[in-house]
């Protein structure tokens, strides 16, 4: 850890964590992209382990802007109503490292595992992963709060299980 | 094997209704193994990878025909050559890994040695330790190389056969699909990354979905919602002449279909929405990069292969089969070497529409599912194919199910199945 880090700022990390977390266990999209900031440079990207390790660009989800965030949004809760089999997940995560990026700030990366449960089914392991995070801090003291400016998803699984609706 | 080799139908009927498909082909392990003889093992050729994933000497992936493993590789010379991955003495798989690169393919097990052409080199221990064991005299390492399949490129793809007597890959393909094949692969590719799905159904599932015209404007709002595809707009649905492989094209029209008459096509249709909007409509922003002017071409190869131009991303789908009930597509996304910066940018964007998460693809997984989960008790109950009159023959619109009656139809050729056509 960075000793630049106050109990503010990580309090307001650990936060948007849950929030993230509680927004996709719940099936809340809106939830999901209210985790990001609101600037027109915020970015999720979901990329296979596989892809990131032989340094090839695609991905599974590319949100590289916070319009296409709020398209993906819609894409689950207007576009793909009906055509999938409702699931549901918990996610798991374990901060590992967070460092001081300037500017309020935080290089922070976490490890997380996911269950999913499709509804009628048994519970299966949907993949683990690592989180890689660009977090800033918005708001002082008592009222910090945490976004994200980047999300990177790096999930481990070869093999996806099956089809995939709901960001990671 | 328990399963009696000839359990299945020998005799499928068809009406005038339409083409009916027993559903037992999906679900008895006794189509799933005579498939793996005729059709993977047999007198077809096999997608197995793209040059650009092996560009130096050395390089091999690992993959599989059907459900029997084996390796591609690039050897000391250049030329792409395919083994079974299996080492040639006691049977255990000589490649774990997906990928990577060597100077020779050494079992984990006995460390016998196999050279980029497949030759056996080395055997530990070949003339005994000490004067005590080692191989007889007889042994000849020049029987011990691996099983070599038939390798044949077209413009970078790379396929391969078990099959000493099948024809030429070009004629296997026909013109048409030699063509769409060539007319993509037209320079060389950027390979952008790989997607692997697995999906818990019969991979004929996906070579019908894939040969199936009908459902794209239907199940896939994005589709129908942005036009990227419409059964209003002009398309072609084509088979090559053997009926094997299918082309399904969306051909620029000076005359698109009005909105009226879209509503007129798609009223009640959950997939038109015209009330839906982006708040990054760049996704659609493409660049016509085709001189012909199709946005959209969907080419399926029999028996594993999908190729696939829809805007701008570039991808070929390969079928992995592991069991009645249980196949893998693996996605291989690409872009040309010579994209500039904002055409990869673009192919990143629009990497979003396909994938085991494709906002016009992710539903194709779940049709799948939902089939094999409802027909698993009902063999010998039919599935109707009749859109377009129930017949494999090309049209130039594409409201129709021909193609998978063209994918049917040479199934049961090779499987020496009947059709009995009633009245």
């Amino acid at each position: 850890m960075s000793q630049a880090i106050t109990a503010a700022h990580t309090s307001a990390i650990d936060a948007l964590h849950t929030a993230y977390v509680a927004a996709l266990d719940q099936g809340d999209m809106a939830a999901w992209a209210a985790t990001f900031a609101v600037a027109d440079e915020t970015s999720y990207f979901c990329i296979s382990a596989e892809n990131d390790r032989r340094g090839l660009p695609l991905a599974l989800m590319y949100d590289d802007c916070r319009g296409r965030i709020d398209d993906r949004v819609s894409f689950v809760t207007k576009v793909w109503v009906g055509t999938y089999q409702p699931y549901r997940t918990r996610h798991f995560i374990q901060r590992l490292s967070c460092e001081s990026a300037g500017n309020n700030q935080y290089r922070v990366t976490s490890g997380f595992m996911i269950m999913m449960t499709p509804e009628g089914g048994a519970t299966t392991i949907l993949t683990s992963g690592e989180y890689r995070d660009l977090i800033e801090i918005q708001g002082e003291g008592d009222n910090a709060r945490a976004v994200f400016r980047e999300r990177r998803t790096v999930y481990d699984a070869d093999v996806l299980p099956r089809y995939i609706v709901f960001p990671f | 094997m328990n399963a009696p080799m000839e359990s299945f139908e020998q005799r499928w009927t068809s009406s005038p209704e339409g083409f009916r498909v027993p559903y037992e082909v999906f679900t008895d392990r006794a189509y799933y193994d005579k498939e793996q003889e005729k059709i993977f093992r047999g007198e077809t050729w096999s997608f197995v990878g793209l040059e650009a994933e092996l560009p130096n000497k050395g390089d091999f992936k690992a993959t599989a025909i059907g459900d029997t493993p084996v390796i591609v590789t690039r050897d000391q010379v250049g030329q792409i050559r395919v083994f079974k991955n299996r080492c040639a003495h006691r049977g255990a798989l000589l490649v774990r890994e997906p990928r990577g690169n060597v100077k020779s393919f050494d079992c984990v097990y006995h460390q016998w040695s196999f050279d980029l052409t497949g030759a056996l080199r080395g055997v530990p221990m070949r003339r005994g330790v000490r004067g005590q064991g080692g191989m007889p005299p007889e042994f000849d390492m020049a029987n011990f190389g691996l099983d070599a399949l038939r390798v044949e490129s077209l413009n970078g793809v790379i396929f391969a056969s078990f099959s000493s007597t099948v024809e030429p890959l070009l004629d296997y393909l026909g013109e048409e699909v030699v063509d769409t094949i060539q007319r993509i692969f037209n320079r060389p590719i950027r390979i952008m990354g790989d997607q692997r799905q697995y999906v818990h159904g019969n991979w004929k599932l996906y070579a019908e979905n894939t040969r199936d015209p009908y459902h794209g404007s239907l199940l896939h709002l994005f589709h129908n919602t942005f036009g990227l595809y419409r059964a209003t707009q002009a398309g072609v649905s084509h088979m090559d002449a053997s009926k094997r492989h299918s082309i399904l094209k969306v051909v620029a029209t000076a005359t698109p279909a009005s909105e009226s008459e879209n509503k007129e096509v798609y009223k009640d249709v959950r997939s038109y929405n015209t009330d839906f909007h982006l708040q990054d409509p760049s996704i659609l922003a493409g660049r016509k990069e085709f001189d012909d002017g199709s946005t959209l071409i969907i080419n399926a190869i029999f028996p594993n292969l999908l190729l696939q131009q829809i805007a701008n991303t570039l991808a070929v789908r390969q079928s992995v089969t592991y069991a009645p009930d249980a196949f893998e597509i693996v996605w291989t996304l690409f872009g040309y070497a010579d994209d500039d910066e904002e055409m990869q940018m673009i192919r990143m964007k629009q990497s979003n529409l396909i994938g085991p998460a494709g906002l016009i693809s992710m539903e194709d997984g779940e049709a799948v599912e939902i089939v094999q989960e409802a027909v698993v008790r009902d063999g010998k109950k039919t599935s109707l194919l009749a859109m377009g009159g129930g017949r494999a023959e090309n049209v130039e619109h594409m409201i129709t199910e021909a193609p998978i009656i063209g994918f049917w139809e040479n199934y049961c050729r090779y499987l020496g199945i009947t059709q009995v056509r009633v009245a």
